[in-house]
Formats: C-alpha cells, sequence, structure tokens
C-alpha cells in the first residue's frame, strides 16, 4: 500500500471514530443541557425584574418557586391584546411580572442580530409601557472583555430607569451610545441611551437595532399598557 | 532503587516545578491570564487541561507507530478537539454557570501550545505508560500556577476566597480598598512575572 493511500486512509478512520464518540457525547448529554439552559432563561427572566441578586447563587427549586409565583408566559396578538394560549402566527410571546395579581412589569424576549452571533436576552418593562426595569443576556458570541461585557452587570444596570419614550411621547425605543451618554447624547435623549462599550461599537450598534426592532413590534402592548388598559 | 530515582517518578515531578509548562516553558499563558480572576473559574479550567492533556498524550502515544508521519499534527489536533469539546459538553452539562463563565475558553484548550507541544515532542516518541504520565505532571504544573494565581487575583483584587468574602469589612470601612488592577490582565502577567523569579531563584540553589 502506498504511503499516500495510508495517509488518506488513517484519516478517513480516524475522522468517523472521533466524529461517531462527538456525535455520541452530544445526543447522551443533550438532555442535561436543554434543561440548565431552561434554568438559566428562567434565571435571567427573574433577573431582569430584580428577583435575583446577582452574586447570590440560588437551588433549582428556590428558582422555580420564584419562577412560578411571580411569572407568567402569556401571548400578545396583532392588536396588542394580551390572551393565555398562542392562537395565531403573528402572536409574540411576552412574560408577565405578578405581584399580588397586578402586573407589575412585561418582559420581552430579546433576538438580536451581534457582531459575531445571535445575541439572546430579555428586557422588562414597568407596568407604565415606557420605563426599562431591567435587561439581561442569556446567550451571545461576542468577544470577551469586548462585545462580552454586554453579559456583565454593569452595563446591563443601565439600561434601569431608561425610557423608551421620547419628551412627547412618542415611540424612539432604547439605545446603545457610542461612548459615554453624558458626553455624546443631547440632554433630551439622554434618558434614551445607555452608556456604549468602548471597543464593541459594532455589536452596541446591531443590539441597538435589534431592540429598536422588537420594541416596535411589541409597541400594540406597550401603547395598551400606557393607557392603563392592562392592570 | 529510590521511588524519587526511578524515570516515571522523574516524568511525573519535573513538569511540574522544574520545567513548569507556564512558570518554566512560558506555554499557555493566554488562557492563564483569561480565566484566573476567581479560584474557582482556574480550578475548573485546570481540570479540564488536565483531562485533556492526559487523554490526548496517552491517545496519541498509543497510536504513535501508526501515525503516518506526512499528517501527524492533523491527526494531533482531531484528537485534542475532540477531547476538547467532549470536555466542553461535559461541562454545559453538569457545571452550566462556570461554563458560561470560562466562555470561549475551554474551547481554546485546542489551541493551548502546552497540549500540542507534549504530543509533538514527547507522546509521539515515548511508551504510553510514560506518557500518561508526562501528560498528568505538566497538567498539574500547568494547574498549580493558575491556582496560584487565581487564589492572589481573587483575594488582592475581591478580597475573596473561593467567593467568600475574608477581607472584614471593618477594613473596608477603615480604608482598604480592593486592587483593581488585579482584575484586569495586566494584574495576572504581574503575578505571572513574580512565580517565574521565584521559581527561577528558588531552582537555582
Amino acid at each position: 500500500m502506498s504511503k499516500y493511500i495510508k495517509s488518506v486512509l488513517f484519516a478517513a478512520v480516524l475522522s468517523l471514530v472521533c466524529g461517531g464518540l462527538l456525535t455520541l457525547a452530544s445526543t447522551g448529554l443533550r438532555d442535561y443541557q436543554l434543561k440548565n439552559m431552561e434554568l438559566d432563561m428562567n434565571k435571567n427572566i427573574l433577573k431582569s425584574v430584580g428577583l435575583l441578586e446577582d452574586q447570590k447563587s440560588y437551588s433549582t427549586a428556590a428558582v422555580a418557586q420564584l419562577y412560578s409565583d411571580h411569572i407568567r408566559k402569556m401571548w400578545v396578538d396583532d392588536e396588542g391584546k394580551v390572551v393565555p394560549e398562542k392562537k395565531g402566527g403573528i402572536d409574540l410571546p411576552v412574560y408577565l411580572f405578578l405581584q399580588q395579581e397586578n402586573v407589575n412589569a412585561y418582559i420581552i424576549p430579546i433576538q438580536s442580530r451581534g457582531l459575531w452571533g445571535k445575541i439572546a436576552g430579555y428586557l422588562a418593562i414597568k407596568n407604565d409601557g415606557a420605563t426599562i426595569s431591567g435587561f439581561t443576556v442569556y446567550s451571545h458570541q461576542e468577544t470577551p472583555g469586548l462585545g462580552g461585557e454586554i453579559e456583565k452587570k454593569w452595563f446591563q444596570k443601565n439600561f434601569e430607569g431608561k425610557t423608551i419614550l421620547d419628551d412627547q411621547g412618542d415611540f424612539v425605543s432604547v439605545a446603545i451610545a457610542k461612548g459615554t451618554v453624558k458626553g455624546q447624547i443631547p440632554k433630551g435623549r439622554q434618558k434614551n441611551y445607555v452608556d456604549g462599550i468602548s471597543g464593541a461599537t459594532m455589536t452596541g450598534k446591531f443590539l441597538s437595532a435589534g431592540l429598536k426592532e422588537t420594541l416596535n413590534k411589541y409597541e400594540p402592548l406597550s401603547k395598551r399598557f400606557r393607557m392603563n388598559e392592562i392592570k | 532503587m529510590k521511588v524519587t530515582k526511578t524515570k516515571a517518578f522523574r516524568i511525573f515531578f519535573t513538569p511540574i516545578w522544574e520545567s513548569n509548562p507556564i512558570s518554566g516553558q512560558i506555554l499557555g499563558i493566554c488562557s492563564a491570564l483569561a480565566v484566573t480572576v476567581q479560584l474557582k473559574t482556574a480550578i475548573v479550567m485546570s481540570l479540564a487541561l488536565t483531562f485533556v492533556l492526559a487523554c490526548s498524550n496517552l491517545l496519541i502515544s498509543l497510536m504513535r507507530k501508526l501515525i503516518p508521519r506526512n499528517i501527524r499534527i492533523i491527526v494531533e489536533l482531531t484528537v485534542i478537539a475532540t477531547l476538547v469539546i467532549f470536555a466542553d459538553q461535559v461541562l454545559k452539562a453538569f457545571l452550566y454557570d462556570i461554563s458560561k463563565q470560562l466562555s470561549i475558553f475551554v474551547g481554546l484548550i485546542i489551541t493551548n501550545c502546552i497540549i500540542l507541544g507534549r504530543a509533538e515532542t514527547y507522546a509521539l516518541g515515548n511508551p504510553p505508560f510514560h506518557s500518561l504520565l508526562d501528560g498528568i505532571g505538566n497538567g498539574l504544573g500547568y494547574s498549580q500556577i493558575l491556582i496560584t494565581v487565581g487564589v492572589l487575583r481573587e483575594f488582592l483584587g475581591a478580597g475573596k476566597f473561593f467567593g467568600f468574602q475574608v477581607i472584614p469589612d471593618a477594613f473596608y470601612a477603615a480604608g482598604y480598598e480592593n486592587m483593581g488592577l488585579m482584575v484586569l490582565a495586566p494584574g495576572a502577567f504581574i503575578a505571572i512575572g513574580l512565580i517565574v523569579w521565584l521559581q527561577k531563584t528558588v531552582s537555582k540553589e
């Protein structure tokens, strides 16, 4: 057998064996991983409305308890009405944060483009339909230390108290500034911007666009909250 | 013959201190800077790397007579990559939070020069048992530095040990402040530099 054929054969067999083993590992561990991901998403929902503190660790049961006590998954139809079941293809998921049977805030799942991949997280808006109560990211592919800072508390904390409306009460969304808000943004608009991450202008740009697109889709719901139609 | 004089013993212990992969050979610095802000991530990273290094050395040594010379680097990388992805999947299944903190650095074990270096220079030319010992030894040598730097950075940078506050609040009230530099990468550079200095000085004697 020539040296050339031997190399090709060896490479083929090795790839097959390695590929097979990896497939086995990933299918075998899939259930555990999915469970972890679900728990992590629930944790992020709770974090966006301030029910979990960042530094503490919580048991799975504690998270499940908090979640079932305070969070209801609902759907929004195209007129902005909240319905318990998904009906049409255009209905959007929303999580309601309940306190003493009142809706304290609503949580919108965010799917945005990032620089290197998808960014997924949650944005919680208070029941006035305008003020942001929290923002979290549970999955992204951005560069650690640069765009990856979007998962850090200092960045997410800046969203708290910002609003998606301008002075006239029109929808403008919330965006990430290039640089700091104080230095770059005129006074009247500062409440619509959060501090950017230095070295990650593109991540900020994509995330701003993603937030605007998503918030725009949920605008009928936000309007109802602003007109006090949902309690 | 004393245990300390056997070849196996020497293979195992030389990389832990004398020719430590980080402080002696200055390899694998990138991950040592990135994951040592906290002790917990440093330990998990150490375990993952030691596992990959031991297994890759063993497997490559077992196949050393079969591997065609002209594609040996590709073969080594395939074996290493398989092990790394496996370790990553296990971490995602059982230590999800830590795997999120380590983010891409587990995946980057593939490019850690310690592993390919040991496969090329040792496992390809030595029998399986010695290669396994060499892998574990180098892994522990790497771990030792990572854990030392991790302890130092977490203590000086956050006043914590393994996530527990060890510097009492009274100190902070009296004006003590955490060293911000230690949380950043330069802090790790300085810490590793000091370890290299210490090691060189001690082993001269």
